[in-house]
């Protein structure tokens, strides 16, 4: 016979084991996100400077400033896929303890989660 | 940022209440990641090489780089949209729970790091057709080399972060 499961330690080591998983995450994010929205202004600033100088020229002018827009959309499908990661962390975080728990508990020995 | 945890951990309890599958991204892939390195060493080492600007009379010298390139890139895009997908039902419970907090996320499904490699070559193509018709000035080297560095951050950061840690 296992130990029974004290649901105010698990719900704690659950919040816990998610909690780690989204701040060190959350770092990557928010760095990404200064690079790029960083990146894409000075982009903006170089092609606007480029136009106006002439150094751009009527053969590329068009493909920049629309690829402008496409890069935004770009980075926003990007962190969006790198939040699904997260939150796919997240979940195996707290499936492993609540996996860990109901083995305890009842002294099966539960396979990882794939 | 705080407030993305607060979105992120109420998503995963979701799912987990739900007794979903444990993937919503696909697998990491360390040829793509190696590829992906490999590929932004070309890349950048082509942008040095143009940094000063070219003429369309010295095009055929830097034809075949641009062909190699471009289809290295269109490898790599392939390879990273040809991994199996999660189960889309994982994803449509992921944006219904955002939608219905007021979050609205055009998700095409697209594996983000496979549209921003698309996205280099259609650059790195524009560049090659500029250059074999005129040649191109130094200002646009600079330009497309900050479009195709904003894309490789993108895709690198991505292939990079699908390493998750064993559990």
């Amino acid at each position: 016979m296992g130990v029974p499961i004290d649901i105010s330690s698990l719900v704690d080591q659950m919040r816990a084991a998610a909690s780690e998983v989204a701040k060190k995450d959350i770092s990557v994010l928010k760095g990404f996100s200064e690079r790029q929205i960083k990146a894409i202004a000075q982009q903006a600033q170089l092609v606007a400077m480029g136009i106006a100088s002439g150094q751009i020229t009527e053969e590329t002018q068009e493909f920049f400033l629309d690829s402008l827009k496409t890069m935004a959309q770009s980075f926003a499908n990007t962190l969006q896929g790198l939040a699904k990661v997260t939150i796919e962390k997240v979940w195996n975080a707290m499936v492993g303890v609540l996996w860990g728990a109901i083995g305890t508990a009842t002294g099966i020995d539960i396979p990882a989660i794939a | 940022m705080k407030r993305l945890v607060c979105i992120l951990i109420p998503i995963a309890f979701v799912l987990l209440l739900s007794a979903c599958a444990a993937r919503l991204a696909p697998s990491y892939d360390k040829a793509i990641a190696d590829g992906l390195v490999v590929t932004s060493q070309q890349l950048l080492t082509h942008f040095a090489a143009t940094s000063s600007g070219t003429s369309a009379a010295s095009f055929a010298q830097r034809d075949a780089t641009y062909s190699n390139l471009i289809g290295s890139l269109d490898a790599l895009s392939l390879q990273a949209k040809s991994r199996p997908s999660p189960k889309v039902s994982v994803n449509d419970k992921v944006n219904k729970y955002l939608a219905e907090r007021g979050i609205n996320l055009s998700d095409t499904g697209d594996i983000p790091s496979a549209a921003a490699l698309e996205q280099i070559s259609i650059t790195l193509t524009k560049m090659r057709d500029v250059d074999k018709k005129q040649g191109v000035t130094a200002f646009e080297v600079a330009a497309f080399k900050g479009q195709v560095v904003i894309y490789l951050d993108q895709a690198l950061t991505y292939e990079n972060f699908l390493e998750r840690e064993a559990l």
